[in-house]
């Protein structure tokens, strides 16, 4: 899978690039509108992460580009206008998905995931993590090939361990992507424990490995080693 | 009271003292004019009398008169040379008498004469005088009121233009303002003070949001790069855990001036009016969405709910502030709660009520709508903006919001303002 991320702030652009290639993706990078172009032109790419305030151009731009090339690249907006006008435009241009500074790169993470899966054209969807099985269509899974029941709120919290796996992530980070702005309301994250803890005893009843480890202070990772 | 009123009422009774003033010098003219022509008549009176006093004593009567205006008669007093004239308070008439009183020798006989004369014409000229200066001053009274009208009405006209204007001009429009040149120095001077005030107010207003802007775009992207490092390095595998809780730390503070970041805009941009709608949305489907969106959070404390939606509470109100008025008065009521506790909402065609019980003490109302008033300065989660945010939005959408504490219960009301002529 190859992606391409355009951002001129250098500093951010390694994070995101040396983040997703940890995730086994291949990155290529561009820092302004002109060298974006060209390499839109140049190669093909499965998604396309894109800043709006570039040098020399707008992201927008690139994103019509792209739409005029009939590319089938996923694409996503980087932005730090967190303003529902600027959302609006950004996905009636043709992004597929929208994601304001300061993010969490395991959420990016996520996003590109979805995204890639979105367009996959070999319908193969699933999200397999050893014995674990994930339709993200039907938000079913499977342990062994035998259904786990589990909560909408259970299934989004699998999945974003599975596709961030073995990376440590902030119970901040999980509860933004599991519950949205709305985590704000919480006087504490016993809340998201009791969540993770009910998915941790459903897998691991259901045959599975002991995968949800917690790490010291407020983190999480999901891994088999 | 109104500028002209002052100035007619100032007019009007710098009127009244000279009027009076005037009154009483004409009235003191005049009667000493008349006082002189009535003692010539006196004197000459008492000539015509002596003389024929003269002929009848000549002719060896003793005469003796007495009339109600003139007496004459002997009397035994040595003669005066001059007469005396007085006047003479009477019972009889309200005005008093003039009276010329003289010993006279006639012959060698002392004759008393006294002559009075009525001064009716002097009472006359009183009344007159007064008749006079009332007519004056009604006739003055009436034609200052008219003038002041037509002068309000024509002269002052470029003012309450002006006036009119600044009432009518919004932020938003503020660059449409313009007060026009008037055939008055003192207005145009005004009207050209305005128009500069306007323009900066307007630059300033453009540089602020300018601001704004950049200074979402500039903070945003070095804590963008703040936390992905710090995401980065929580992926090393020979971190100690004291170096994890540390990093964990960092990043929750991050996360805090973000979301502190974020807030202070979202004020900024309300208070710009940069969020413009012209349409209109109910608050109870906003209320609705996030009920659902905090059900979760709400089993979780065992709250119980009671919603009470007489009437559709609709409002010309951006969706994202409407979203942000909804969700931080919802969002409290389920933060402040404790465990099986209870949230009531109210809305009407024009209130809309949020109660819930709570566990914190009353906090007086203006420390509470201020920014950073936090409950619990330990929470990472509440930057102390919400309250804020809320108030902004009611201030600058003509609504009216109250917050009261009773039996246990918080309660935040809001409601329309009165529509002020």
């Amino acid at each position: 899978m190859k992606i391409l991320i355009i951002e001129d702030e250098k500093a951010l652009q390694q994070s995101i690039q040396q983040y997703l290639e940890y995730q086994g993706y291949i990155c290529e990078t561009a820092d302004n509108f002109l060298n974006a172009k060209e390499k839109i032109q140049q190669f093909n790419y499965d998604c396309i992460v894109v800043d709006i305030g570039l040098p020399y151009g707008s992201g927008l731009d690139i994103i019509k580009e792209l739409k005029h090339m009939e590319s089938k690249a996923g694409i996503i907006i980087i932005s730090a206008k967190n303003s529902l006008e600027d959302k609006l435009t950004g996905l009636e241009s043709g992004s597929d998905d929208y994601i304001t500074k300061p993010f969490h790169l395991s959420e990016l993470n996520a996003r590109i995931n979805a995204v890639l899966r979105r367009r996959s054209f070999d319908g193969n969807k699933t999200i397999v993590f050893n014995e674990i099985k994930l339709d993200p269509d039907a938000q079913r899974i499977t342990v062994n090939d035998k259904t786990v029941e589990l909560t909408e709120k259970e299934y989004h919290l699998l999945e974003y361990f599975i596709v961030n796996q073995r990376r440590v992530l902030t119970k901040h980070a999980i509860a933004s992507h599991v519950w949205g702005d709305e985590y704000e309301y919480l006087n504490n994250y016993d809340f998201i424990y009791t969540h993770i803890k009910n998915l941790r005893k459903k897998l691991v009843d259901a045959g599975s490995g002991d995968y949800i480890k917690t790490v010291y202070g407020s983190g999480y990772r999901f891994t088999d080693n | 009271m109104r500028l002209l009123t002052k100035t007619t009422l100032y007019f009007l009774s710098a009127m009244t003292m000279l009027l009076l003033l005037a009154g009483f010098y004409l009235f003191n003219q005049f009667s000493k004019e008349l006082s002189n022509k009535s003692d010539k008549e006196l004197l000459q009176e008492e000539a015509a009398w002596i003389q024929y006093l003269q002929t009848e004593v000549a002719a060896g009567v003793t005469f003796i008169l007495r009339t109600p205006d003139i007496s004459i008669y002997p009397v035994d007093t040595p003669p005066n040379n001059y007469a005396a004239i007085t006047d003479v308070k009477s019972n009889l008439a309200a005005v008093p008498y003039r009276q010329l009183s003289q010993v006279v020798s006639i012959y060698g006989i002392s004759y008393q004469v006294i002559i009075k004369k009525s001064q009716e014409q002097k009472a006359a000229l009183i009344a007159n005088t007064t008749k006079i200066i009332l007519l004056v001053f009604a006739g003055l009274f009436i034609a200052t009121i008219f003038f002041n009208w037509i002068i309000s009405k024509k002269l002052w006209k470029p003012f309450y233009r002006s006036l009119h204007t600044i009432r009518r001009t919004d932020l938003q429009r503020i660059q449409e303002t313009h007060f026009e040149k008037t055939y008055t120095k003192e207005f145009n001077e005004l009207n050209a003070a305005l128009n500069a005030m306007t323009e900066k107010i307007y630059n300033d207003f453009i540089n602020m949001k300018e601001f704004t802007e950049n200074a979402a775009h500039e903070m945003q992207t070095p804590l963008s790069v703040a936390q992905s490092k710090l995401e980065l390095l929580l992926q090393n595998e020979n971190l100690s855990q004291e170096d994890i809780r540390l990093i964990l730390e960092a990043t929750t503070s991050l996360t805090r001036l973000s979301k502190l970041n974020q807030g202070l805009l979202l004020l900024a941009r309300i208070e710009n009016y940069q969020y413009k709608t012209t349409a209109a949305l109910s608050l109870n489907e906003v209320t609705k969405k996030y009920l659902g969106l905090l059900a979760e959070l709400i089993n979780d404390k065992q709250l119980t709910v009671t919603t009470n939606f007489e009437g559709e509470f609709v409002m010309q109100l951006h969706p994202l502030l409407a979203d942000s008025l909804v969700s931080n008065l919802l969002g409290n009521a389920v933060k402040y709660n404790y465990t099986g506790g209870r949230i009531e909402i109210a809305i009407t065609a024009n209130s809309y009520c949020i109660s819930n019980t709570s566990l914190h003490e009353a906090i007086p109302q203006e420390k509470l709508f201020r920014r950073f008033m936090t409950q619990d300065k330990t929470d990472a989660n509440s930057n102390g903006l919400g309250l804020a945010i809320v108030k902004k939005i009611a201030d600058t959408h003509s609504l009216l919001i109250n917050y009261r504490a009773a039996n246990g219960f918080v309660y935040f009301d809001i409601k329309r303002k009165p529509v002020s002529s």
